[in-house]
């Protein structure tokens, strides 16, 4: 177990993977790092961040990323698959004092050859934006930190909009600024917009036009990570107090709420149709959202510690099994995708509804999405229609072996995937003795793809089952919904503040309002997923996942941004590589 | 040494002054809670792993309460809980607000009771932990045994019919004790058979960059008895292959979970630190409970931690994390400080296996919401 001396070899870090799609493969000259390629010392700073571009240019060659690493930032030429990454010529490198840049989201609308526009967020609160290929820096926002001192923990422009961005902080805050206005020279007063349950929207009171224009205050503690729908329209938001909240971005309503297993919510993504949303977070757990229900629909138990980055796969994602490269008939970029997400999310959604209502059963889909954790450790998921859609429920009752799914540790993901089995590379770091998978397989085999069918289809039974029992309950959470859940809210503040202030003995109501309800269904009323496949790929904490058309992206805190090409696309490079490089290891 | 340490207290005394009132400042007149103290310990000599431990229980609320409530029963001759009360009882009556109070009274009984902490030797935190507790349990035992012959049960409270078996829990037990029932399944006959037992913490391996919920999985992995270790199956009526593992049947108030990061190296004939990253978030669940437990989704809130500092475990130094009220605050033996939540974060571990010296959560005190 302890990684000492013999352990090391279980530990070692794959460079490739076996999907049913075919083989991925690290481009180790691919990798792209701070130009002296020295491992960052990464203890107790900023995760490292990527940002992609295309600048639209006719070589083919548009592609631009973006990385902090500590408190440098960097702006290559990114060559992605076809070519290896020259780290001598930074397009821009810049070095910051006393603050360190957090994250960073180009603006895709107004991006070309000769200008891009980068917004950089940083630790102290400030946010910049800067042109890295005119190399000038245009503005500086919250420069005097009048308006949030607090770390910058998520920046990004409005979708469609040239001037608009949102910026998160760790203080619980969001703001809306516009590049046009200026932040002023004193501390903004603010005028009550809206209030609902646990968020409060407020406009800046100003003669003049000023930053921010907004003020959103969202749940408690640290706002972490905040994500628009494809369609631009919704925001989703994940804070430290274990909340999923999702807002119409307009209107400033919420739509709905989540609550995690246990602990903070680190990270959210949507899938490209906006339908679903999945968030990770310090429950080791990535959890799947229907966004048109408002309820969890799956969760996932693949990660051995936190999870820092989740995000859907368009590429693999298929709507229907006739079709099953949805996106990638296309030559669109992924920047292309997300810009225009709009038009392209609807035609998904609208498909996919018009199947939905005409058909008695649900046309063939699977989303695919991937996450990367603390645990250095890569997981693919996929989301099934059995999952999606479950069918009625064969009349069976909880087994114990749900229990056993929901408790048991993940047995790797060997067995559940014949690719990955002729892979012939054990789940690293498993502490499960080799013998075990096999013969534990009763319980086991239920969560690998044979028997995963009856697995999820006992699991839906109890959730119905559950649901059925409790179903006024469940109405009356609905209901709170539409007020604001003002009882809800009042409870939870409630057993909190008498947690503090008295323990146990006095607060004999249930605490842990949220479990069992919809917010946070118990962990057997729901499907457990198991990752398609969960591979160690770095030494260090994994910050970064991007699935672009050709390739995965991945990152981790030593500052170290790696390619993996998908099945097919392993070109002239990744042959150079096997004969040059010796171990294709990452570090 | 011994000088050495006298200079250093002096001039931590000296300093102590205005670094407590800056801490007075920091928290703010209005919002510093009523009744509450914050009092760093004096360190008599490597003291800091009982200093840290006395902190982290001290705002343990259950744990305290009985304490103090002891206090107030009527005089009994001194003993290791004695001291501690009036220890307690020192802290919470204290007419500051901030300030350091020397522990001398409980060093010196402790000294005196168990050899193993007579020495000015740094000795294991998680040691000292399991030795109060048991011995606390022991005392309070002890007199109601004495009680009970003396004929004076306390409030006619007489359902003793498991009178012969185990003794009463205490409210030691109330609050720490949890219950594992460990599930042997054979190979042959596939017959289960369970065998619970009690824990008042629970130790955990660690591995790197994991979670403690990981570690806590880890901890009710399945085992396959095999080999000279099979077991001995009843229906079989013969040793057998077997499927052995742990899950926690009863959650305790008070989970305390220690990581054992301390690991004896065979080469080396010492121990050494393993200063793995393991995250622990301030909100937990457990998974790995058993079918039957009566309250597996008990919400479980950061308390305390016990902060090991340097390379090994007979050097280097203990601290303690603590949260009261919203805030959380970090005791170094005499020093108190107001510590930022986000802060928590420097005492995961080290993600490089190179570095043993970290500074790492060592136990971790997680209080029931309910």
């Amino acid at each position: 177990m302890a990684a000492e001396g013999g352990g090391k070899e279980m530990n070692e870090i794959k460079t490739q993977f076996t999907t049913r799609e075919g083989l991925y493969k690290l481009l180790s000259h691919s990798e792209y790092s701070r130009p002296n390629r020295v491992p960052f010392n990464s203890q107790g700073s900023n995760p490292v961040k990527v940002s992609f571009v295309n600048v639209n240019d006719q070589s083919g060659n548009g592609d631009r990323i973006c990385f902090n690493v500590g408190r440098e930032l960097y702006f290559y030429i990114y060559k992605g698959v076809r070519k290896a990454a020259d780290l001598s010529k930074p397009i821009d490198k810049r070095i910051y004092k006393g603050t360190q840049p957090t994250c960073h989201d180009f603006n895709h609308l107004t991006a070309t050859a000769e200008s891009v526009s980068l917004l950089v967020g940083f630790s102290a609160g400030q946010v910049q934006l800067i042109d890295p290929i005119k190399k000038e820096t245009s503005k500086l926002f919250n420069e005097e930190r009048l308006i949030d001192k607090s770390r910058v923990t998520c920046v990004k422009w409005v979708p469609g909009s040239e001037s608009l961005f949102l910026v998160a902080h760790s203080s619980g805050n969001m703001y809306l600024y516009n590049v046009e206005h200026t932040c002023g020279t004193t501390a903004p007063h603010y005028q009550l917009l809206k209030q609902g349950e646990s968020f409060a929207v407020h406009t800046c009171k100003s003669k003049s036009t000023r930053n921010p224009l907004l003020k959103w205050t969202v749940g408690e503690g640290a706002l972490n990570e905040f994500a628009f729908s494809p369609d631009g329209k919704f925001l989703a938001c994940v804070s430290q107090d274990g909340f999923l909240r999702v807002f119409n971005f307009d209107s400033v309503e919420l739509h709905g709420t989540m609550k995690s297993y246990f602990g903070g919510l680190l990270c959210v993504c949507w899938s490209p149709d906006g339908k679903y949303i999945v968030t990770g977070g310090e429950d080791d757990l990535v959890t799947v959202w229907s966004f048109v229900d408002c309820r969890v629909i799956a969760r996932g138990q693949g990660h051995k510690s936190w999870v820092s980055v989740v995000a859907f796969d368009p590429n693999t994602t298929s709507v229907e099994e006739t079709d099953p490269m949805e996106f990638s008939g296309s030559d669109e970029d992924f920047q292309e995708l997300i810009s225009f997400g709009r038009d392209r999310a609807n035609s998904t959604q609208s498909r996919l509804s018009k199947r939905n209502s005409t058909d008695s059963r649900p046309v063939s889909v699977t989303y695919r999405f991937g996450s990367v954790g603390q645990d250095t450790q890569l997981c693919l998921w996929d989301l099934t229609e059995d999952i999606l859609f479950p069918h009625q429920p064969l009349s069976r009752t909880r087994t114990h072996t749900n229990v056993m799914n929901a408790t048991s540790p993940p047995a790797g993901s060997g067995p559940a995937n014949p690719g990955s089995n002729g892979n012939s590379i054990t789940t690293p770091g498993n502490t499960i003795p080799p013998p075990l998978p096999r013969s534990n397989s009763l319980p086991h085999s239920a969560v690998s793809n044979t028997g995963s069918k009856s697995s999820v289809d006992s699991a839906i039974a109890s959730g119905v089952s559950k649901f059925a029992t409790l179903s006024i309950h469940d109405r009356k959470e609905r209901h709170h919904d539409k007020d604001h859940k003002r009882n809800h809210s009042m409870g939870h503040i409630s057993s909190k503040s008498s947690d503090k202030l008295n323990l146990v003995t006095k607060n004999k109501t249930d605490p842990a309002k949220t479990l069992g309800t919809a917010l946070c269904p118990r962990m057997e009323d729901v499907p457990l997923l198991e990752p398609l496949i969960c591979k160690k790929i770095a030494h260090e904490r994994l910050t970064v996942l991007i699935f672009l058309e050709d390739c995965i992206v991945t990152a981790c805190q030593e500052g170290f941004i790696c390619t993996w090409a998908r099945p097919g696309k392993v070109g002239l490079l990744s042959s150079q590589n096997q004969a040059n490089s010796p171990s294709g290891t990452v570090v | 040494m011994e000088i050495l340490m006298t200079v250093s207290r002096i001039a931590s005394i000296c300093t102590m002054g205005a670094n407590a009132s800056a801490l007075e400042k920091e928290i703010g007149p209005e919002q510093f809670p009523v009744n509450e103290h914050y009092f760093g310990l004096v360190n008599f000599g490597n003291t800091c792993y009982c200093n840290s431990v006395l902190q982290a229980l001290y705002f343990c609320r259950p744990f305290r309460e009985k304490v103090l409530a002891y206090k107030s029963q009527p005089r009994k001759k001194e003993n290791l809980l004695t001291c501690l009360a009036d220890l307690f009882h020192s802290i919470a009556t204290q007419k500051k607000k901030v300030g350091v109070i020397p522990p001398k009274k409980f060093i010196t009984r402790l000294r005196k009771e168990n050899e193993l902490f007579d020495n000015y030797m740094q000795q294991d935190a998680h040691e000292f932990l399991n030795y109060l507790l048991n011995t606390i349990a022991d005392i309070l035992q002890e007199e109601r045994k004495q009680e009970k012959q003396n004929g004076r049960i306390p409030n006619g409270n007489i359902d003793n019919e498991n009178n012969n078996s185990a003794p009463d829990p205490t409210w030691v037990h109330e609050i720490f004790q949890g219950t594992l029932t460990n599930e042997t399944r054979c190979l042959t006959c596939e017959t289960i058979s369970s065998k619970d037992e009690d824990f008042l913490d629970l130790s955990v391996d660690v591995e790197q960059n994991t979670s403690i919920t990981h570690c806590l999985r880890g901890f009710s992995n399945t085992e396959t008895l095999c080999s000279e270790y099979k077991y001995y199956c009843e229906e079989c009526r013969s040793k057998q292959e077997a499927h052995k593992r742990m899950k926690v049947k009863k959650l305790p108030m008070i989970l305390a979970l220690h990581l054992k990061r301390f690991k004896y190296m065979d080469q080396l004939h010492r121990y050494t630190k393993l200063s793995y990253r393991v995250v622990f978030p301030l909100e937990l669940r457990l998974f790995n409970t058993s079918g039957d437990a009566t309250n597996p989704e008990r919400m479980y809130d950061l308390v305390a931690v016990v902060v090991h500092c340097g390379s090994g475990p007979n050097r280097g130094h203990y601290i303690a994390i603590v949260k009261s009220h919203d805030f959380w605050l970090l005791f170094d033996d005499d020093i108190v400080e107001k510590i930022d939540a986000q802060a928590i974060e420097e005492f995961y571990g080290l993600t490089s296996d190179i570095s043993k010296n970290s500074e790492s959560g060592y136990i971790l005190f997680y209080q029931s919401r309910d």
